[in-house]
């Protein structure tokens, strides 16, 4: 599988401040000094866009061995090839190692050029740390105290440049702050392909904007954001919020859509203040688009069920948790198999479609599927599938027909009248076309979700549950990655944790024993299903597995002007794979139909 | 406009961005922002794209100038000969009011009150050997004295001096030059082939290529724009066989202060350049050649445009050339005012239509991957001139003239306090510093001595009159000796500036009398240089400003003592640790006269405490500020839900 390497790469011997090492032929010179544990202060480069060398803030030594006349390097008194040092420092991040390099990292020249740097990076710049939301998380904080100088030699007027420019719906600009590194430029053209950002002006005047008739509003402009070492670009969502250095942070994965891009939570007391991508090459390298990044407002939202609920004299009232499944199982136990329908959700994790699929066998149900959620999305990340878990359900719930394929016919069923008990998980049933009136009518209407809608009324179990951020799980993403979600904050009022409604349901409807904890379930998984065999929940890791035989996108590579070509064959590669996603379910549901 | 675009490749549109500025800030006198987006669309670009370089380019104007346009230089060798008071005089008749201090950089023109005059200072114009200059228009006035202000408002037209040519100093070995000044000579092509033009190309394109490179190596000629780089060598970067089209690019973009000699060729001699180019072409085996010409010399751009035209006719140019079977068309691509195009990589930047920021090397080696990422050698003009005199003479031959590893002629401009400033074609370290001084361009104004002198162009370190060098000279046996010389002892060439901690660099030199206060001279020296910073990398982009603002500082009385020693820090911590050599370039001047000239230096920075700032913000401003909110921002429709209930 993609996650190991076929051929050892070549290595190339290395002097780093001394001693020798071997990295791979092709590793940026800044990498290996970091891996040989000499990290190098750096503000312009970024490993996954291209070099343009212009902070000059990782100045090392440079030199090659000495050779003799026979082209052969000169050994020293300890047996070590003599060293030719270049007379000026050099830039580490535009060149890859060679054999026989050496490289010092902390020699006088290193350190009086750092200090160099961190000097002219703060003579104009505004000092503002207290009132600047990068501050906790700034590299020019970090790097001033790690390299920099603890007075100030200059004694002239600042220069002027805008603030408050709103670069565009979500991102917000500090020109004075801005140390023009030109990473944000940099990754809007090369990533996002959105080239917007500029430099105007020159000199010491120069300034990062936009054109005034296009603004940086591309669906992953919040990555500028996090790309920013400075505090030039925040996001104009998180901006005075919250001090960074009071945030929680909870490594998780994004559910808005299938990709599935890893994700830190930044949390503080049970209130979720930002997302931020988590780097992993498998998935979504360091980005994540702003849709998925902003979309966990509605767990604060105060449409959150908080109470279990049930139908009592024409309407709902609050109960505790044990009256609220019982109630439910009740309900559930009156009917038939073919009586009842559950419409589950992409949106679940594997742990608690597996006790559903547990919960339908239990009580001998045919119609179960889920709600398929198809928007277009982008050669990017944004997959056209925004449900998470698409492959989790098709996976698990081990239905023969494409998920969604038979939810039309359910909802028939429903109206026909032959259907007469519904579970609704985690899904807003007014979206499937059964009229308000009719579900009313519905003897059993047991729903389990996180907020109320207008069917909410109507339901005669109501059973609160979890947001992605509020409990642990795993999902499948679109190509077949096994990945960990985990709980930032607690959920509020008496919501519970979903799979441990979905246990409590199927222990009261007669089955699902010995399930203590969501490692259970998980264990339970992997004795079933192939694709899980071996693993737990533990071993998925921050990074996930990939289990599934799909194609998982080519890594987003730096693309640096000779590697142009093969980043365009990337591109195209990302393209087919993604056509081939969105042809195909076409495909299926032109064949249902 | 799409013949603009026509001249270059299909897949690199972008480089006719700046052409297309040119032709509408022609048409319509500035760059709206209309313009900036038609611009964009026609070359498949964002909009930024094209601000970008709106921006960088001082040429480029965003607002209207007036009828006539005045542009005065300010670089030290007009602003010695009193281009100050020019512009001064200039606005009083004009009645214009010029923000003369100040941070003017977001619209240095100052328009009259009935839109008819405008006037702006530039930095050099490149013609000090005949300071005070200005523009009009696209005219340059030249030795505009500042009384005469007056005279060529009223009565432009006979203002215009014929140039001022000399005859050649029996000192002087003209080559390139030697047609500079004669009185039968004009800029047509029957002048150039009547004198025997073209003949060398026909010689070359007989020879085989590696014959040429070889001719060119052998002269052991070095490149005349200022590194003094190896042609021959630089030119055998570029492999025989190679797959890749090879550019070969004219560095015609004159500015480093103190230079004027390119000037001459291209308005005077475009001929040879044009044969030395063609030459050159037929050598790397390019079949491309791009003149980047400064954007200040639009009278010389249409001369070469002229001149290629004719070379057209006759066959030099275009396919099959002569019957070689060789193809080669040449272009010219006018700059836009920013000095950093004369770096080779910031050229090739500009060339592809960007903002012109130098390159990292490695990998960008313009050799390897210059111009489109091609190939792509940048040579200047006067070397490429001397390629066809290489042609006619003989590697081994032209190798004579000169010293060894300082070879050929090279045309030295002296300007500033002398009395017959001038460009004068020497063989390479043929004559003294002295000699070229004193004997060549008339010595120093009666009464006056001499202080220092700038050797190299702005950018070189300055020498004091009474330094003493110590230089190791060879003797014929191999064996060296050193020898302690006086500055008018110095040879004018390569080896031995450097090693009087100078550099030959472009052949500016600019000699200061004991009148001139070196903290003045600097400050105008750190003007230039913080104004053309193009502010890509760190050290450069704010070491300039602040050396420029601490220098204004100790000029305008307010020198604290520390300051000479933060100055010379300044300037260590950005030379050798830029992107290219203007980091140099900006650091040498201060790093040079902070050391020689200490004790004016120290005169000036006596202050125990700087004086208190002047406010960073009117009171309007500061009240606007306060006002300043984050302005309401529209989500997209498809936020909104994310923000609020959810996307459920």
């Amino acid at each position: 599988m993609s996650d190991s390497t076929d051929t050892a790469p070549l290595l190339s011997n290395v002097q780093v401040d001394g001693v020798w090492h071997q990295f791979p032929k092709g590793t940026r010179v800044i990498e290996a000094c970091e891996k040989a544990g000499s990290y190098v202060p750096r503000y312009c480069y970024h490993k996954k866009l291209s070099s343009p060398g212009n902070c000059r803030m990782c100045l090392i030594e440079m030199g090659f061995p000495r050779l003799g006349p026979d082209r052969k390097p000169e050994l020293g008194a300890d047996g070590k090839p003599i060293i030719n040092w270049m007379p000026r420092p050099q830039i580490s991040c535009a060149q890859d190692v060679a054999e026989g390099m050496a490289v010092r990292t902390n020699s006088p020249l290193v350190k009086e050029c750092q200090r160099g740097v961190m000097e002219f990076l703060l003579i104009n710049h505004p000092l503002d740390c207290p009132i600047c939301d990068q501050a906790g998380e700034c590299r020019l904080q970090e790097f001033s105290v790690d390299y920099g100088d603890s007075k100030s030699r200059f004694l002239e007027n600042k220069v002027k440049k805008p603030k408050n420019v709103v670069l565009g719906p979500r991102v917000t600009l500090d020109d004075e702050r801005c140390i023009l590194c030109s990473r944000c430029i940099r990754f809007c053209q090369e990533i996002a392909h959105d080239d917007v950002l500029g430099f105007v002006d020159r000199g010491s005047y120069t300034v990062l904007t936009a054109h005034p008739g296009k603004r940086l509003e591309n669906n992953y402009s919040l990555n500028t954001v996090d790309i920013c070492p400075v505090g030039a670009l925040t996001s104009t969502d998180f901006r005075f919020k919250m001090r960074v250095w009071f945030l929680k942070e909870t490594k998780s994965i994004c559910t808005s859509c299938a990709t599935g891009c890893n994700t830190i939570i930044g949390t503080r007391e049970d209130v979720i203040y930002r997302q931020t991508p988590r780097e992993n090459d498998h998935v979504n390298s360091c980005w994540m688009c702003d849709y998925g990044r902003l979309n966990f407002y509605y767990l604060q939202s105060d449409q959150r069920l908080l109470e279990p609920q049930i139908r009592s004299e024409g309407k709902l009232v609050p109960t505790d948790w044990p009256s609220a499944i019982a109630q439910a199982a009740l309900q559930l136990k009156q009917f038939s198999g073919p009586e009842i329908g559950i419409i589950a959700s992409g949106r679940m994790t594997n742990e608690e479609l597996w006790l559903t699929s547990q919960l339908a066998k239990s009580l001998g149900v045919q119609w179960i599927d889920i709600v398929p959620r198809r928007e277009p999305g982008d050669d990017i990340l944004l997959s056209e599938d925004r449900n998470p878990n698409t492959n989790g359900a098709r996976l698990i719930l081990g239905s023969t027909s494409e998920p969604g394929a038979k939810l039309m016919a359910i909802a028939d069923a429903v109206k026909s009248g032959q259907v007469k008990a519904l579970v609704i998980l985690k899904e807003n049933t007014m979206h499937l076309g059964i009229p308000v009136e009719q579900l009313a009518q519905l003897p059993a209407f047991i729903m389990v979700n996180i907020l109320s809608n207008e069917a909410t009324e109507k339901a005669t179990v109501v059973l609160p549950a979890c947001g992605f951020a509020e409990k642990r799980g795993s999902m499948i993403n679109g190509r077949g990655r096994l990945q960990r979600l985990n709980r930032g904050v607690r959920p509020p009022g008496n919501a519970r944790d979903d799979w441990e409604i979905l246990r409590d349901l199927l222990q009261a409807v007669g089955g699902g024993d010995s399930l203590l904890s969501i490692d259970d379930v998980f264990r339970r998984i992997s004795e079933t299903v192939p694709q899980f065999a071996g693993l737990t929940l533990s071993k998925i890791g921050d990074l996930g597995v990939h289990i599934l035989q799909m194609e998982e996108l080519p890594p987003m590579h730096p693309s640096d002007e000779e590697k142009i070509e093969q980043a365009v064959a990337i591109q195209t590669t990302r393209r087919a794979i993604r056509q081939q996603l969105h042809d195909a379910p076409k495909a299926a549901a032109v064949g249902t139909h | 406009m799409d013949a603009a675009i026509g001249l270059y490749p299909q897949d690199h549109r972008r480089s006719a961005a700046m052409p297309l500025l040119h032709l509408w800030q022609e048409h319509f006198g500035f760059i709206s922002d209309e313009a900036v987006l038609w611009i964009a669309e026609k070359l498949g670009l964002q909009p930024i794209n094209i601000l970008e370089l709106v921006t960088f380019y001082p040429m480029f104007r965003q607002q209207p100038a007036g009828k006539t346009h005045i542009r005065v230089c300010c670089t030290l060798s007009c602003a010695m000969a009193g281009s100050f008071e020019l512009m001064e005089n200039l606005c009083a008749d004009l009645g214009i009011q010029h923000q003369s201090d100040g941070e003017g950089i977001h619209n240095p023109i100052a328009v009259s009150a009935d839109g008819n005059y405008s006037v702006e200072f530039v930095e050099c114009l490149a013609s000090c050997g005949t300071a005070p200059v200005c523009m009009i228009g696209e005219q340059l006035y030249e030795k505009v004295s500042p009384e005469s202000a007056a005279d060529i408002l009223l009565n432009p037209q006979s203002a215009i001096r014929n140039p001022q040519f000399h005859s050649p100093h029996p000192l002087e070995h003209r080559l390139t030059f030697k047609n500079i000044g004669r009185a039968d000579w004009t800029t047509d092509i029957d002048c150039y082939l009547h004198d025997g033009g073209y003949e060398q190309l026909k010689q070359g394109l007989t020879m085989s290529r590696s014959d040429i490179v070889n001719k060119v190596k052998n002269s052991g000629l070095r490149g005349r724009g200022g590194a003094g780089f190896s042609c021959g060598l630089k030119w055998s970067f570029i492999k025989p066989d190679e797959k890749r089209p090879v550019y070969l690019i004219c560095n015609a973009d004159e500015s480093e202060p103190g230079t004027f000699k390119d000037r001459y060729i291209v308005h005077y001699d475009p001929h040879q350049l044009l044969e030395g180019i063609l030459i050159s072409c037929y050598a790397l085996n390019a079949h491309t050649a791009y003149i980047y010409v400064r954007g200040e010399f639009p009278v010389g751009a249409k001369i070469l445009e002229r001149a290629i035209e004719e070379a057209r006719a006759h066959n030099f140019v275009g396919k099959n050339i002569l019957g070689s079977r060789f193809d080669t068309e040449i272009y010219v691509h006018r700059g836009a005012g920013a000095y950093i195009c004369g770096e080779e990589t910031g050229l090739i930047e500009s060339l592809e239509g960007k903002r012109g920021y130098p390159r990292i090397k490695p990998p960008y080696f313009p050799a390897v991957l210059g111009l489109y990422m091609c190939p792509t050698i940048v040579n200047n003009v006067e070397t490429l001139c001397h390629v066809k005199h290489i042609i006619a003479m003989g590697g081994a031959e032209y190798a004579r003239l000169g010293r060894p590893n300082n070879t050929g002629t090279r045309i030295v401009c002296v300007s500033g306090d002398v009395q017959r400033p001038g460009y004068f074609e020497i063989e390479v370290g043929a004559v003294t510093m002295g000699q070229l001084i004193y004997e060549m361009a008339g010595g120093l104004r009666p009464g006056r001595k001499l202080k220092a002198v700038i050797p190299g162009g702005s950018s070189a370190k300055v020498l004091r009159a009474d330094e003493r060098f110590k230089l190791k000279r060879r003797q014929t046996d191999g064996s060296t000796v050193e020898r302690e010389i006086s500055i008018d002892e110095i040879l004018m060439d390569f080896d031995s500036l450097t090693a009087a901690g100078s550099m030959a660099g472009s052949g500016g030199v600019i000699v200061l009398d004991d009148s001139r206060d070196m903290v003045w001279v600097l400050n105008n020296i750190n003007e230039f240089y913080a104004h053309e910073s193009c502010g890509q990398c760190t050290p450069c982009r704010e070491g300039s400003l602040w050396m420029k603002k601490i220098t204004d500082r100790m000029l305008r009385g307010g020198g604290v003592v520390e300051d000479p020693e933060t100055l010379k820090t300044i300037g260590d911590n950005i030379a050798g640790r830029t992107i290219c050599a203007f980091g140099e370039a900006c650091a040498w001047p201060t790093q040079s006269f902070v050391e020689k000239f200490s004790e004016e230096f120290a005169a000036r920075a006596q202050k125990p405490v700087p004086p208190p700032l002047p406010p960073e913000y009117t009171p309007e401003e500061l009240i606007e500020r306060d006002e300043i909110s984050i302005a309401p921002l529209a989500h997209d429709p498809g936020w909104e839900k994310a923000g609020t209930a959810g996307t459920i």
